[in-house]
């Protein structure tokens, strides 16, 4: 949590540290000028110096320039090493803390080359619950591993139920290949995982699904490839890992199996049966975890 | 006699002394230089594959510079948050090298991977130049200093008795 106290004002550290409990805290949401909001136990409150309130008028506000601060001491004063993953949106800091950022896009042509001004940043906070995929795991294991599909709206905890998974899976001595492009599951820092993935993980952290899965599969000789936030650009890896006879365990944001199957690009999918499985999650604080197979969607 | 030959002596000692501070000075803007050029390339070569953040960089360089070294720990407390700013202490700087010096740790890690190159091979020239200078007058006016400033104070300490 040091990470943390290093991103925020003093005053929000300190009322944190001897107010809150870090482990139901999810997010610090900090805007330009305005009060300072944080997701606690999967309520949104605003932060004063007694600890949480509903009441914006007593709550800390954030100075006029405290994002562009906060990505300042989110990249250690060192923008040129976050370019790149502040055009996709976030800053990964170390222990497995992403900041969302929001800013004003400088584009050339349709390229986005730069985000300035920031207006707002967002502070994700990494929680490991060990065990909470055990019996999705036992579950998986049973029915022969298979491409499945994490299913959970956001902020439910699919980014810690796939890294519980992970580690279960690895711990189960198969060989796991971990796709953490923004560095949030394993939180990867001089080389070691920060957040325990289990020892039989290959870790490739910051490339984009599509590339990590074309090296993973060519290199690692895979038995399970995990990955977070499922797009329709990486259906084609997940097609082409399932060719190899390789399992996809990967997460996609939806709040259930009716709302999946309306979004276009995964309707073919689900129709097409590429995924085996399905885990549902349900919203915060309730977290209940469901298990469907194909043939129930 | 001997009282004057010891006046002598001492004007002479106190001439040299001088000399040798003027030439220290010289040389310890030069070792400073020196140091901030190796950061600099070091912060070239590291940008072009590692891209690490610069206090991870000034952490693992070291230099035989004290100022600089402390400027370096400033920078890392400042780049961990610990200091609202990485201002740093004149000491024997000449105001050119001072003021450059602020100019780069007041600017280093503030643009991306291309404009912050650029940045640096702008900083990298300049400080190069200044090297140079600094050691051609550190190696050419330091060894001068000390023998006017012992010629110096024998002719003072002569015209005196």
């Amino acid at each position: 949590m040091e990470e943390l106290y290093r991103l925020i004002s003093d005053n929000c550290a300190s009322v944190i540290r001897s107010r809150l409990s870090t482990d139901k805290l999810c997010e610090v949401r900090i805007y330009n000028g305005a009060p300072i909001r944080v997701c606690y136990d999967g309520t949104y409150y605003f932060l004063c110096k007694t600890g949480l309130t509903k009441d914006a008028s007593s709550a800390f506000t954030a100075g006029p320039r405290e994002a562009e601060e906060t990505v300042m001491r989110a990249c250690e004063h060192s923008l040129y090493t976050v370019t790149d993953t502040i055009k996709r949106g976030y800053i990964a800091v170390k222990g497995g803390i992403r900041v969302g950022v929001c800013g004003v896009g400088v584009m050339t042509g349709a390229a986005l080359v730069a985000v300035k001004d920031f207006t707002s940043v967002n502070i994700r906070l990494p929680h490991e619950v060990k065990g909470c995929a055990d019996a999705a795991v036992a579950k998986l294991l049973s029915r022969g591993l298979g491409n499945t599909l994490v299913i959970s709206p956001p902020g439910a905890g699919k980014t810690t139920f796939i890294r519980d998974l992970c580690r279960n899976l690895s711990q189960r001595n198969h060989n796991v290949l971990l796709c953490d492009e923004k560095h949030e599951i394993a939180s990867v820092s001089n080389g070691i995982p920060m957040l325990d993935v289990g020892p039989c993980t290959d870790v490739i952290s910051g490339t984009d699904k599509q590339k990590a899965f074309e090296i993973g599969i060519a290199n690692m000789r895979p038995d399970v490839i995990i990955a977070d936030e499922l797009f329709s650009a990486d259906i084609p890896g997940v097609r082409r890992a399932a060719t190899c006879g390789i399992a996809v365990i990967a997460t996609v944001h939806a709040k259930n199996r009716s709302e999946l199957r309306s979004k276009p690009d995964f309707k073919e999918v689900t129709e097409q049966g590429l995924f085996k499985n399905y885990i549902e999650i349900s919203d915060a604080p309730y977290r209940s975890v469901s298990f469907y197979e194909s043939a129930d969607l | 006699m001997s009282t004057h030959i010891l006046i002598v002596f001492i004007c002479a000692a106190v001439g040299a002394f001088a000399g040798y501070t003027v030439m220290r000075t010289y040389k310890r803007n030069f070792v400073y230089l020196d140091g901030v050029c190796k950061i600099v390339d070091e912060l070239k070569r590291n940008i072009s594959y590692r891209r690490d953040s610069v206090a991870t960089v000034l952490q693992n360089t070291k230099t035989d510079s004290s100022l600089l070294n402390k400027h370096i720990e400033k920078y890392i407390e400042f780049a961990h948050g610990k200091t609202d700013g990485p201002e740093i202490d004149k000491m024997f700087l000449p105001e050119e090298t001072y003021r450059k010096s602020s100019e780069f740790f007041g600017s280093i890690g503030k643009a991306d991977g291309n404009s912050q190159t650029d940045q640096l091979k702008m900083f990298g020239d300049a400080f190069v130049k200044m090297r140079g200078e600094a050691e051609t007058k550190y190696l050419k006016f330091g060894a001068v200093a000390v023998k006017l400033g012992f010629l110096f104070g024998l002719g003072i300490g002569v015209l005196t008795l």
